[in-house]
């Protein structure tokens, strides 16, 4: 009765996450007990403060690899990597979502209960936002860490709820249209708790199979389990279904487009870059710890997953009309990029780190650049407003060319070089046709990104272009980071490239 | 009537007898009574007073939605208490110290309801 | 305690004990019935009424299978409190709010069934193959102790992480339901006594209590209204939801409530 042990526990290991655990937390007691007007300062301040402390806990941990909590947790160089990308970029998220210049009030509603367009809505068109968004964002990227060292299963499941059930709430607080966004988070809500469940039975299955929830666990099983081998195989792919939807693979990624579009731009910014961070970090953690040894079973069916959901990304990509549909599209088209990263395996972990790192400061960059484009209505999203906007805005035009063309894989941007890591890795590890599909559907991808570059500079503007606006400090230094990013690791990626080849591989054992 | 299950079977019969008496002393009832059904009589009762006209929803405060899942959340709690129970004097306190912190961030929810104003109904 | 051991041994060899058997198929059939019947309902509340079935199954399915712990959960949180929220939900959005039913993308419904019941029997006939000839074993183990202190032994030592992050899911949920459904009153707008009754009793408001329908009045309905002393009718005892009428000589006459079905054919 009374032989029950608690396992070691290494602190040191888990105090990234409880640090941010921990701010978020007090960014509630905040909410409860600081003064109505100091709410915001105090809220930017603790979950920048959080982040940051975070983060240096990252880095004083850099070399540690070690499995805690008997197994729960696993501790090792890509979940450090994985970690760290999330945290930088949720910082570098954090300046969209305290912007506060360019619409009064900030880019979120000041009190959701209202019903949209009803007096009360009216009234509280000027308020200042809510700031209850800080904390949210900290359980969703504290969840995301939780998410890439999860040792089961089980902790999996619990961090993917963690960081999902913010985002939901997250996507439905936009001030402007907020039908549209209540929707988005609605669609979300529903789609994404039905992936839950799939991924649950998934785990369900995968513990009748192995015995154990545990990934080392289950890739042992799989040597001597004498249960059938159906159980791994549904387990297997009901598993991978709630974590490609996390990824937004086809046919998995329907509620992208309307997600990415209805939700406030600072937050689909925070889905692109961090949740697209997370959920391959999932995916990779699964497929190389505990599916490795039946990689030639699920080898064929992913790579079909990969080439579907690059194919229908770019190619639905091209005929978008609405800036923020079609990033969601070539979102879509990179899920499936770096899912030829997953379908390599220990060969291409580093390079699909680095995409993740390249890609996520890109497109912070571009989600920016779209919050700054407006008429009285709030964002101007629609391509045909952007008709001609180089003629009036030079600067935030030639900047948002170049992301265009960093997206497109144009040398001298992050693009380029991440893909062509991603890609002269996977073909090392004999993933040819994946490559090949990959290169060509990228040429497709960059017509879109062309043709809004065309669109830039060479049409004639519109009757009522939108102007360009000037932003605070916060989201000059978004765009900023972007934009450098983008160049510097197109330039000179080598030190990235280094850090990621000193991740090593998954802690298997 | 041993067993695991046969611990459940006492339960089940006392389902199933709950059940039957429940059958029986309605049906006794239909068959013995006079039967003489009027429209009258299939008009909903309303103290003695006509039924009134109408829709008969009102829409209820969303505040009760809000109440029901404070409850929600804590008999989500209660749900973690038991175990925690069992085991409490085997871990001691270490298992105070872990159900400590559980229960602490779940009590911010509810200062935060109170600070802003949940719990106040006016 | 000894009885969850017996109930483990008893799983242990290979044959399926005439009591689970029996209980099996009986709510076998009420569960999928209800699960089914839930999405087919057009009624909201009988929705939520056939989830209870299922749930309520579900909930003796684990007990069936050795783990009471979880069946008494099912019952209580989720018939009990889960439950609770969607009927509140329900009671928000009203009994007669119904889907639309008219098909935005064309056959998604047709396609929705059929891919739907493929992947069901695919699942099915899966884990029939799967699971079908599978011997339980570590139950016994697992439930030494009992139930629920097995369950406490995982909980509280090797996912004891997981445990405590559930609960920022928990306050997550909380946060995001109050700021969702809650309007936090500002300061200056929440009204004291003194306002409330200024308020009330400026120029123009009737102070006094108004008079109850059917006071001094030739009927006892709520839709007639009350006759004041001056012997005039005042609107203002009727609520405003219930045109005010007179009555007619037929609907004031005895109802019949004697079973005189002559008399009984008035309304």
């Amino acid at each position: 009765m009374n032989d029950i042990q608690l396992p070691a526990i290494d602190y040191a290991a888990l105090l990234p996450m409880l640090i941010v655990f921990g701010a978020a937390c007090v960014g509630i007691l905040v909410e409860a007990f600081a003064p109505r007007g100091w709410r915001f300062v105090i809220q930017v301040s603790l979950t920048i403060g959080g982040l940051v402390a975070g983060l240096v806990a990252i880095i004083v941990n850099r070399d540690l690899e070690i499995t805690t909590i008997g197994g729960a947790v696993t501790v090792d160089g890509p979940g450090l990597f994985l970690q760290g990308a999330i945290i930088i970029l949720g910082i570098v998220s954090l300046g969209l979502i305290a912007e506060r210049r360019l619409e009064r009030g900030g880019p979120f509603v000041a009190e959701a209960a209202h019903a949209a367009n009803s007096d009360g809505d009216k009234r509280q068109e000027r308020e200042p936002g809510a700031t209850e968004v800080f904390p949210l964002t900290l359980f969703a990227i504290a969840g995301m860490m939780l998410f890439c060292v999860s040792g089961d299963l089980l902790t999996m499941f619990v961090a993917l709820e963690v960081f999902s059930l913010p985002l939901y709430l997250l996507c439905g607080l936009a001030r402007r249209r907020r039908l549209i966004s209540q929707e988005a988070a609605l669609k979300y809500f529903l789609l994404g708790a039905f992936a839950s469940a799939f991924f649950l039975y998934g785990v369900a299955l995968l513990y009748g199979y192995a015995g154990t929830v545990s990934l080392t666990g289950i890739r042992e099983g799989v040597l001597q389990s004498e249960q059938s081998g159906i159980l791994l195989a549904a387990g297997l792919a009901l598993l991978a279904i709630g974590l490609l939807f996390k990824a937004a693979a086809v046919p998995f990624h329907v509620w992208t487009p309307d997600v990415y579009q209805g939700a406030p731009t600072p937050v689909t910014a925070l889905m692109a870059a961090c949740t697209k961070a997370a959920a391959f970090g999932g995916l990779l953690r699964v497929f190389n710890v505990a599916f490795e040894t039946t990689a030639w079973d699920w080898q064929p069916v992913l790579a079909t997953v990969a080439i579907l959901t690059m194919v229908v990304g770019s190619i639905l990509a091209v005929a978008q009309t609405d800036i923020k549909r079609l990033l969601a599209y070539s979102s879509v088209a990179n899920a499936g990029y770096l899912l030829v990263g997953v379908v390599s395996l220990n060969g291409a972990v580093g390079s699909s780190l680095f995409y993740l790192i390249a890609y996520g400061f890109s497109v912070l960059g571009a989600f920016a650049m779209v919050t700054l484009v407006r008429d009285s209505e709030g964002e101007a999203t629609h391509l045909s407003r952007w008709a001609g906007l180089g003629k009036g805005s030079p600067l935030f035009s030639a900047l948002f060319t170049f992301l265009m063309l960093g997206f497109a894989g144009i040398p001298l941007t992050s693009g380029f070089t991440s893909k062509f890591a991603l890609f002269s890795s996977a073909w090392d590890s004999d993933q040819s046709v994946l490559v090949i599909v990959g290169v060509l559907s990228s040429v497709v991808l960059a017509f879109p990104y062309l043709k809004v570059v065309v669109l830039l500079w060479l049409n004639p503007p519109g009757e009522e272009t939108p102007t360009v606006s000037v932003p605070s400090m916060l989201t000059r230094a978004v765009i900023f980071a972007g934009v450098a990013v983008t160049f510097v690791l197109g330039v000179a990626p080598s030190f990235l490239l280094d850090i990621v080849a000193d991740a090593g591989p998954f802690l298997a054992k | 009537m041993d067993g695991y299950l046969g611990s459940y079977a006492t339960l089940g019969v006392l389902l199933v007898v709950a059940g039957a008496f429940f059958v029986v002393a309605y049906t006794a009832n239909r068959v013995l009574r006079t039967n003489a059904p009027s429209a009258a009589k299939s008009t909903s009762y309303e103290c003695g007073l006509d039924p009134a006209e109408g829709s008969d929803w009102a829409q209820a405060q969303i505040r009760y939605y809000v109440y029901a899942f404070l409850y929600a959340l804590f008999a989500v709690e209660s749900v973690f208490l038991f175990p925690w129970a069992v085991v409490f004097d085997g871990l001691g306190m270490v298992s105070v110290a872990e159900m400590g912190v559980f229960v602490a961030v779940l009590a911010l929810g509810l200062l935060y309801a109170w600070r802003k104003g949940v719990l106040t109904w006016t | 305690m000894s009885l969850l051991a017996q109930g483990a041994l008893l799983a242990a060899d290979n044959t399926v004990p005439t009591g689970e058997a029996v209980t099996f198929w009986i709510l076998a059939p009420i569960a999928l019935g209800g699960a089914i019947g839930m999405v087919l309902a057009r009624n909201a509340v009988h929705s939520a009424l056939l989830l209870v079935c299922t749930m309520l199954s579900l909930g003796v399915f684990y007990v069936l299978q050795a783990g009471p712990f979880i069946g008494m959960v099912q019952i209580i949180v989720y018939t009990g409190a889960i439950m609770m929220l969607f009927l509140f939900v329900i009671m928000l959005v009203g009994r007669h709010t119904r889907d639309s039913l008219i098909e935005v993308l064309r056959g998604q419904r047709l396609a929705a069934v059929i891919l739907g019941v493929g992947f069901a029997m695919l699942l099915g006939t899966g884990l029939a193959r799967g699971v079908g000839s599978v011997t339980a074993k570590g139950l016994d183990e697992a439930n030494a102790n009992g139930n629920v202190e097995g369950i406490a032994k995982l909980l509280f030592t090797k996912y004891i992480f997981a445990f405590e992050v559930t609960s920022a899911l928990l306050i997550t949920a909380a946060i995001g339901a109050m700021l969702l459904a809650h309007i936090e009153k500002k300061p200056g707008e929440k009204l004291d006594q003194k306002v409330l009754s200024r308020n009330r009793f400026t120029k123009g408001n009737y102070p006094g209590p108004k008079s109850g329908p059917g006071v001094f009045a030739t009927s006892d309905s709520v839709a007639t209204p009350a006759i004041l002393p001056d012997g005039t009718f005042t609107e203002r005892s009727v609520s405003k939801v219930v045109p005010a009428r007179e009555l007619t000589l037929t609907e004031a006459r005895p109802k019949a409530t004697n079973g005189n079905k002559q008399d009984g054919e008035i309304r």
